[in-house]
């Protein structure tokens, strides 16, 4: 199939973690209000972003997932005075990790949603969608699931050392 | 085996019409575990429910998803329906297939395929879900209330006439707080001491109500429910059963020059005294630091001529220990003090208004017990130099306030309104007198407040200069205020009398202390937080206590008698029951893993995680760990999110649910 | 150009270790300490507890003291309470790595008695020994070290450590690899994690890995795949990465002992920077009651957030 078909007849797989008292009621709002938007988002609901673990970002990935929406309540706003401000601090951090170790964040983003902002949260999920259509599928973690083993590449002297003295 | 039982329901056309709810219910029916899959016009009808309690028991199902609606609609209905049939309603979950699926897409195929999805993602959740039975606390039907000031008085009426024992405890020898030192109140002009002492003896004779004066908080312990809190007593050198309230120790007292705070310094009083002669309780108090018998041995006077022999100079802080179960914090304000670097204050000193220096410079709530019938002058406006009355009064607005360059940003609410009150009654009194008021903005939201306002200067003459003060100082007898006028744009200097500074308002001193011992929010001006801002402004994050008053943010007499009596609600409301039930969404550390690093207790925004001993059979310490109160914990479950190791667990929303959501997907 | 690391301060270092430590030992308050004693080969040395105050000339400082020995306080913890006191020799990495550690209710200032130990450098795990201290042989670690001479311990010998100008080899490459395209990244750290054969050495020999229970051991739910397979290798450093962020003190222990060579340090030392920059955290001397994930500022950066 050509390349440009194969794009085309790629539909993103878009996982969503949500905090029940913003994201999610704001994503009701859009509900509520039948605004249209791509189908390819799946929600997760959690009481608050405070218990967005780092590691269900990854877990989602390697699941298949092509692109990962994280969104919560405003600072400030949280059902829970203060979840959602030690979760913004460990998103951002998480996000440098997942950067260096090669992870195009265009994968990933992060949003605040409040329960008023259904058009917010339909534009969410509509710009993840799109942009992670354009990206294409998301084949570092499918490849690496694939690999059985160590390459078997050669690049430090030492195992240049150890592979000579075989 | 899980034998789970999956309800499509149509929502009439809401679902139907865009997700084929027949192929849902088809093609989810035949998933491991799935016993029962059937689809429905309308799940959360009567019939819709019978049907599912029905086929709970003719099933015998285990785990019950309903696919319909957003939980956030019809997540209780559901579960009370399957409770009712006998399964435990945390076994039952939604799966939104109307908000989130069938009113967001078009395309049916699409939107059905998204649904079949959903429900099994919520499938494979259901399965990891775990019987979580309703968390229930005692509660003892006992408040306390801190503070005995309007918001005090009012909250400790309410709760006591509902029928529930109070303990209410007041720093100072007496109650009334700052109102007790009002002359007349706006926007009505009634006398303040006469509409509050009718509720100060309310408080006293009320049966219900144990009041503790000249007393503070020590130490508190426990949760919603179950508090343990000590009162610390402190010695009044008089015992209060035997004192009659003569008054003779007061007059007697050769020590008579002390400076009363309760009048601003303006006044004095006795080493053995009541703070005004309206107090509750009408005691006396020993001031031990200025008595002359505590500082040299010598005197005794006042026992010797007490009647009923009540002074006792033995006499002892007492500490007693009240259990409650919930907790009123009244501990209203103070005013910013206009000398010189207030120690520890955010608030940087007013340099250009004399520092305190200049003694006709003097603040609202001296002014006030100037104009007070029972204040130091009878009630006669008369400049502290020299005792003569001030023909020109110049009042200065938001000294303090609305000024991020001196450390408050804030408007301290009550100023505009008791400035206009002061030129009043001012007027009122020095007929001949002129009152000019430098200010930015006339804040007068409330009822009657703007007409009232309107007044000073429609019938009581007042000249509202809308501009700020630069300097103040003292030439000859008189004050010279310079100030600008910036509706007409010049410079005013103004020689006046005397001058009333509108201090801004902050918390007691102390509030971070009390606040540290109770366990509840401040911030940085150490105004008390609120649950939250808008829908919970009485409340405290920290469950069972509550907030009335100026203690949680600059407030006028009308509103903090409100919240005190919303706060009274509240507790009543916690009291209406004997145990406190509970959502079981909460989290537990399981104790094999802990390694007691507390990172929990370091995110927790409730304060919920305790630290706990594991010992073992020979009473050896083996290691501290974590503990979840239940009673306290917000369900968040930011602690798990933290935990490294993943020794503590949000009920109902474990790492197995999520994982097995998202690994269905 | 070799340069070679003036190490002569070590003999010294020995000489007051040896002293002190025989002092507090036959004094009675500290019952043991963990120190650094010759080992077997010529030039090496190895982790020792020292009960008896004669032992404690078998107590060395060279730069063959390569062992973060704050690790033998979490694993043996459990310990500290019966025994008392326990002294313990650390370099400056070390002192952070116990720093944080009591910072996590792990340990208390009070049980222990720290001697502190001004340090050159060490040398790196490519290096054999009995081999001279010199910018060649010196661990990468060491030559973007900032905390030389330790403060707040109850003893450290007089000497000041001569700090070489040294190329920092890891801010080099951490340029390096942030510069490439992330498919660039991503083929790189692939191949490093490829190599990861799940020994978990990095693990045992961190001072930070003291969980009971460590959660890529859990299969219910089953985070962190346990065979060394290249996706629950990437994932097992992912997820430790992240888990010690904020809290690693750069000893760099996990990359010395690592089998394979992997740049685990590289990974830790990122981390650390972006730490720094966003919320201005380092792992220092000074115990902090909350680390920087524990705790918010309402200012926090959130450019990232739509």
């Amino acid at each position: 199939m050509p390349m440009e078909e194969q794009m085309h007849s790629f539909e993103p797989k878009i996982i969503a973690f949500v905090c029940t008292w913003c994201t999610y009621a704001g994503a009701d709002l859009a509900g509520t209000s039948r605004m249209q938007y791509p189908a390819n988002v799946r929600v997760l609901k959690f009481p608050c972003t405070g218990r967005i673990d780092p590691v269900f970002i990854l877990k989602a990935f390697q699941q298949g997932a092509d692109g990962v929406l994280v969104s919560g309540c405003h600072p400030g706003d949280c059902h829970y005075i203060a979840g959602n401000f030690h979760a913004r601090r460990r998103f951002a951090v998480f996000r440098k990790l997942l950067e260096f170790v090669g992870v195009d964040l265009g994968r990933l983003q992060f949003s605040w949603v409040s329960a008023a902002e259904g058009g917010k949260w339909v534009e969410m999920v509509t710009d993840l969608t799109e942009r992670v259509r354009g990206m294409g599928p998301m084949r570092d973690f499918e490849e690496l699931a694939l690999e059985e083993q160590w390459s078997g590449a050669i690049t430090t002297p030492e195992l240049q050392e150890a592979y000579d003295s075989i | 085996m899980s034998r789970i039982g999956v309800f499509i329901c149509h929502c009439g056309e809401n679902i139907s019409r865009t997700v084929d709810v027949e192929r849902v219910a088809a093609l989810v029916g035949t998933l491991p575990g799935v016993a029962f899959s059937t689809d429905y016009k309308y799940m959360c009808s009567d019939p819709g429910q019978g049907l599912l309690k029905k086929a709970i028991q003719e099933q015998r199902l285990s785990h019950v998803v309903v696919a319909a609606c957003s939980p956030r609609m019809h997540e209780k209905t559901f579960r009370k329906a399957v409770e009712s049939a006998g399964l435990n309603p945390f076994l039952c979950e939604m799966a939104n297939i109307r908000e989130h699926c069938s009113w967001v897409h078009e395309d049916r195929d699409e939107a059905t395929a998204k649904a079949v999805e959903i429900v099994g993602m919520m499938v494979e959740r259901v399965k990891k879900n775990r019987v979580l039975p309703t968390i229930t606390v005692p509660v003892t039907k006992r408040s306390l209330v801190i503070g005995g000031g309007i918001a005090g008085i009012q909250a400790a009426l309410d709760i006591a006439d509902a029928g529930h024992e109070v303990v209410l405890v007041e720093r100072e020898p007496s109650i009334g707080g700052h109102m007790a030192q009002l002359s007349e109140t706006f926007p009505t002009l009634d006398c303040s001491q006469c509409i509050m002492t009718p509720k100060m003896v309310d408080v006293a004779n009320h049966p219900k109500i144990t009041l503790y004066t000249y007393a503070e908080i020590e130490q508190v312990e426990g949760y919603i429910g179950n508090f343990q809190v000590t009162v610390r007593k402190k010695a009044r050198s008089v015992d209060e059963d035997k004192c009659t309230g003569c008054g003779v120790c007061m007059t007697k007292c050769p020590q008579k020059k002390i400076p009363n705070t309760f009048d601003r310094n303006l006044g004095m009083r006795p080493a053995i005294y009541v703070p005004f002669p309206q107090a509750v309780p009408n005691t006396p108090v020993i001031d031990r630091e200025n008595c002359t018998k505590f500082k040299t041995g010598k005197c005794g006077v006042c026992q010797k001529v007490c009647g009923p022999g009540a002074v006792d100079y033995e006499q002892e802080d007492q500490l007693i220990v009240e259990p409650v179960g919930a907790i009123v914090v009244a501990t209203g304000f103070d005013l910013y003090s206009i000398e010189e670097k207030p120690k520890g204050s955010p608030i940087k000193g007013y340099g250009e208004f004399g520092h305190g220096k200049i003694p006709d410079v003097i603040d609202g709530m001296t002014f006030e017990r100037l104009a007070s019938a029972s204040g130091p002058t009878g009630g006669k406006i008369l400049r502290p130099s020299d005792g003569r009355e001030p023909k020109q009064i110049v009042f200065i607005q938001c000294v303090g306030s609305r000024a991020r360059e001196k450390g408050i940003s804030y408007c301290s609410k009550i100023c505009c309104m008791y400035t206009a009150k002061h030129t009043m009654l001012y007027h009122h009194k020095v007929h001949d007198g002129q009152a000019y008021v430098f200010f930015m903005d006339a804040r007068t939201p409330g009822k009657s407040y703007d007409e009232f306002w309107r007044r000073s200067i429609e019938e009581e003459e007042a000249v509202y200069i809308r501009g700020m003060v630069s300097r103040l100082y003292q030439k000859g007898d008189k004050i010279v205020v310079m100030g600008s006028d910036i509706a007409v744009g010049v410079q005013v200097e103004i020689e006046a009398d005397m001058v009333v500074l509108a201090t801004a308002v902050q918390p007691q001193k102390g509030a971070d202390t009390l606040a540290q011992k109770l366990g509840i929010s401040y911030d940085k001006y150490h105004f008390y937080s609120e649950a939250h801002a808008k829908l919970r402004p009485v409340e405290c994050a920290t469950a069972g206590i509550y907030l009335a008053g100026a203690c949680q943010g600059p407030k006028d007499i009308p509103d903090t008698v409100s919240q005190a009596s919303a706060a009274a609600a509240k507790v009543m409301t916690l009291f209406a029951k004997d145990k406190l039930e509970r959502e079981p969404i909460v989290a537990r550390v399981r104790e094999a893993g802990c390694v007691g690093c507390f990172y929990c207790q370091k995110v927790c925004p409730y304060g919920a995680v305790e630290e706990k001993e594991i010992r073992d059979r020979q009473g050896n310490l083996v290691k501290v760990v974590a503990y979840v109160n239940p009673g306290v914990c917000g369900g968040c479950g930011t602690c798990q999110a933290t935990c490294p190791s993943k020794s503590v667990e949000l009920d109902g929303y474990t790492d197995e649910q999520i994982v097995a959501m998202i690994e269905a997907l | 150009m070799t340069n070679t690391i003036d190490t002569s301060i070590y003999v010294a270092i020995t000489e007051a270790i040896q002293g002190e430590v025989r002092r507090i030992l036959s004094e009675g308050n500290v019952s043991a300490v963990i120190g650094y004693a010759a080992a077997r080969r010529k030039g090496s040395a190895q982790p020792t507890v020292i009960v008896q105050p004669d032992d404690a000339e078998k107590l060395i400082f060279s730069a063959a003291c390569v062992n973060n020995l704050a690790v033998y306080l979490t694993k043996a913890k459990k310990e500290i309470p019966k025994t008392g006191k326990i002294g313990i020799v650390v370099k400056g990495c070390d002192l952070k790595a116990l720093v944080g550690l009591m910072g996590e209710s792990q340990l208390k200032r009070e049980d222990l008695y720290l001697i502190g130990v001004p340090c050159a450098g060490v040398l790196a795990s490519t290096a054999q020994p009995a081999q001279p201290l010199t910018s060649d042989t010196i661990a990468p670690k060491c030559r973007e070290c900032d905390a030389r001479l330790p403060t707040g311990c109850d003893f450290v010998p007089d000497q000041q450590p001569v700090i070489p100008e040294l190329e920092r080899r890891y801010s080099a490459e951490i340029a390096r690899l942030e510069a490439m395209p992330p498919a660039e990244r991503w083929a790189y750290w692939k191949e490093q994690f490829k190599k990861c054969i799940k020994c978990y050495a990095c693990r045992q020999v961190c001072p930070f890995c003291f969980c009971e229970q460590c959660l890529c051991d859990r299969n219910k739910p089953q985070m962190v795949e346990t065979t060394p397979r290249p996706a629950g290798n990437a994932a097992w450093h992912i997820v430790r990465g992240m888990h010690l962020a904020g809290r690693c003190a750069g000893c760099a222990e996990c990359e010395r002992v690592c089998p394979m060579d992997i740049p685990l340090n590289l990974l830790n030392r990122k981390m650390a920077k972006e730490l720094k920059e966003l919320y201005n955290y380092e792992a220092g001397f000074e115990m902090q009651e909350k680390g920087p994930l524990a705790t918010y500022d309402e200012k926090d950066d959130q450019s990232f957030i739509k």
